[in-house]
């Protein structure tokens, strides 16, 4: 019996050592390869023909689907007005990335799989959450291809130099955005007391964590929390915020989830709280818990003619938070057009044009010139827009 | 001692206590029965809380309500009680009826596959969207309190209905006579058989019984904390799993209790202990493991004198 037990033992042992041998082999393998396959898809020439295809990604589904539809409703705006007036036309391969979903960012990386894998696509606009850029980052590089987004704005993402010549983004950084909060907190409302709860994301905690680091640095008393985004529940949390506090600064990617923390809050008797989020949050359903609701979005201006035009079509809603994803679009059409001047092009091609893509300010959403600098950030987006809600939508701040 | 901080969270684990309750209450009746994890539970609540909202909406929206909102919320929980029980007899009737003879493992198997069928199917029907129920629109925003002990309109609505239903339903068991069907089945299914008890009857209606109150559950889900979507079935039948354990599986007092207790562990835990909000989860978990450990038949296990 012991030694039946013992030629069993051993016999896993070596199962389990031969195992990790294959493992072993398949990871060297495929480290071995990716290179290869990366220079094989950069270089790999592309019949630009008459209609080119722009790889696309966004929440379209999913917890965050309302700020994805505004992207989506950007981008086939940018698209329409596109075809109108050019005899190449455009097209997009939208892939949905159901971001927030409780699938994590696995949607997102099936959707940059597929962008990689598909023939035609010379380069992507999107994905929207920053947390998102950091699943799909190995897959789109290794595929040679460059994505612009027009809505993650995580700092590291692009000084981390994980992503340079290859990531590039129509928003300025947290590294402004955090800053433009706190001061406005300290500055303007001269609050004393905040407290901040991220949502455990990339996107949230970073900044959630730059804010802090000011408010606190001016005195400010600040309390920190975090909430996972699958949770709906949010009263214990609620229970834990003094009635003394006068701002709860809730940086989350999903409006639904800051509806229901506005809404609980004031169910919980403290609506008399100051709430603030971020441009994750910058969208009606969040603006409509109360007049008491903060938020800070991309500096944008409502009378450029491409806002009214846009504000035209979609019955008078402007829909703030797809804008830059317009720009993210134009960013990738035009370094597609630059790249296809002989008809053929290259991932390689499209990268490099994007990187000294140069849009005047008179033709840009965002009311900046669309320029990047080395790690693909816009060097000419230097603020952040401050906003208030009217009980309904967000109206900007004068000043 | 920061009182207002433990009125707080009270009324939010007794808020929440309730809905677990619910669904504990499911899984123990069931388990009585037929001795199965009916795993599919928590999507059944899932169902429920989107029935509550269709039904909501047909009935004019939270903005725009047809009858008045005691009307309103009356039909929601009502229909979706209904609708339920119905697929709770649906899923017994095709899921678990055939494998009753089977291995026990087979209808376990059996009721994730069914969990999973929900959720997507879910996932198809309703989309991936958040639904949100507005409660504030329909029965307002105003909060109460006496002293330092705040609550609001639904959470006094969540506790009392599941006070209501639990107390009802222990009547049912206690004195009618499908409820002592269902104790002499849950005693000896063979032995009730043999004594002219329909043991199948008494199993869809413990089935019917039981979804309906994930029903209700869900629908006070909704009501409390304001939004519903297809993935939440999951932690919450995962919780009202646990709080059946830690009751007793099997024990209607159990559930309640359990329900109770996991409520309120985790809103202790949320406002009392480090990273509370974000390791709730954990702490709740572990007092499961703490509560077999010691008692592994849970707090009413077989002492119970109630058992479905």
């Amino acid at each position: 019996m012991k030694s039946r037990r013992a030629t069993a033992v051993a016999a896993l042992l070596a199962l389990g050592a031969a195992l990790a041998v294959v493992a072993g082999a398949y990871a060297t393998t495929d480290r071995a390869a990716a290179p290869t396959a990366q220079s094989g898809s950069a270089s790999a020439l592309i019949k630009c023909g008459k209609t080119r295809t722009i790889g696309f990604m966004a929440p379209v589904t999913g917890p965050a689907a309302s700020i994805g539809t505004q992207q989506v409703h950007w981008a086939q705006y940018y698209v329409s007005t596109y075809n109108k007036t050019h005899k190449t036309k455009l097209k997009l391969q939208t892939e949905d990335t159901q971001l927030g979903a409780p699938t994590g960012t696995a949607e997102a990386l099936k959707g940059a799989q597929a962008l990689a894998g598909s023939p035609n696509v010379l380069g992507v606009v999107g994905p929207a959450g920053s947390n998102e850029i950091v699943g799909v980052t190995k897959s789109l590089k290794d595929a040679g291809l460059a994505w612009v987004s027009g809505s993650s704005t995580r700092t590291e993402l692009t000084t981390d130099g994980t992503r340079t010549g290859y990531m590039f983004r129509t928003v300025p950084p947290d590294a402004i955005q955090g800053p433009t909060a706190a001061n406005y907190i300290i500055k303007t409302l001269k609050y004393k007391r905040v407290y901040i709860i991220d949502d455990q994301e990339t996107y949230s905690t970073g900044l959630a964590d730059k804010v802090q680091q000011v408010l606190r640095a001016a005195g400010v008393t600040v309390e920190r929390d975090g909430v996972s985004q699958q949770q709906s529940d949010f009263s214990s949390l609620i229970a834990k915020i003094s009635r003394d506090t006068q701002l709860v600064y809730i940086p989350w990617q999903l409006p639904p989830k800051g509806q229901a923390f506005g809404n609980q809050m004031k169910a919980a008797g403290k609506g008399n709280i100051k709430l603030m989020g971020a441009d994750g949050l910058f969208d009606s359903s969040f603006a409509t818990v109360g007049s008491h609701v903060y938020d800070t979005n991309f500096p944008l201006n409502p009378k450029s003619k491409i806002i009214t035009g846009f504000r035209k079509q979609h019955g008078g809603d402007g829909e703030y938070f797809g804008a830059p994803t317009f720009a993210a679009t134009q960013v990738v059409a035009t370094a597609t057009d630059k790249a296809c001047k002989n008809g053929i092009a290259t991932r390689a091609e499209v990268r490099a044009a994007i990187r000294s893509t140069r849009i005047p300010a008179a033709l840009s959403v965002i009311g900046v010139a669309l320029r990047f600098n080395r790690n693909g950030d816009l060097s000419t987006a230097k603020k952040f827009g401050l906003y208030k809600s009217n009980g309904n939508v967000f109206v900007p701040i004068p000043g | 001692m920061n009182w207002s901080l433990f009125f707080d969270l009270t009324v939010s684990g007794l808020t929440l206590g309730s809905l677990y309750a619910l669904i504990a209450l499911g899984y123990s009746m069931v388990y009585g029965i037929l001795k199965l994890l009916n795993f599919a539970h928590g999507d059944v609540y899932m169902i429920g809380a989107f029935i509550g909202w269709y039904v909501l909406h047909a009935l004019g929206g939270p903005l725009n309500p047809t009858f008045s909102g005691g009307a309103v919320l009356f039909l929601m929980f009502v229909i979706s009680m209904l609708g339920c029980g119905v697929l709770g007899v649906a899923i017994e009737r095709f899921a678990y009826r055939p494998l009753r003879n089977a291995p026990r493992i087979a209808p376990l198997i059996s009721a994730l596959g069914v969990s999973i069928f929900l959720q997507n199917s879910a996932l198809l029907v309703f989309g991936a969207s958040f639904r949100d129920y507005n409660t504030f629109s329909l029965i307002g925003v105003k909060t109460y309190h006496i002293g330092d002990l705040f609550f609001s309109v639904p959470q006094l609505l969540a506790v009392l209905t599941a006070i209501g239903l639990m107390v009802a339903l222990t009547i049912f068991v206690a004195r009618s006579r499908l409820g002592k069907a269902m104790r002499s089945t849950s005693f000896d299914r063979e032995a009730a058989s043999m004594m002219g008890i329909d043991v199948d009857r008494v199993i869809a209606v413990t089935f019917f019984i039981g979804s309906a109150l994930a029903g209700a559950a869900g629908v006070m889900f909704g009501l409390v904390f304001g939004q519903i979507y297809h993935y939440m079935g999951f932690i919450a039948g995962l919780k009202g799993f646990t709080a059946a354990v830690i009751g007793g599986i099997g024990s209607i007092p159990g559930a309640m209790a359990g329900g109770l207790i996991v409520g309120l562990a985790e809103s202790y835990a949320t406002g009392y202990l480090p990273q509370g909000s974000t390791f709730q989860n954990l702490y709740v978990f572990a007092l499961l493991i703490l509560v077999i450990l010691i008692r592994p038949s849970g707090l009413f296990g077989r002492a119970a004198i109630q058992k479905v």
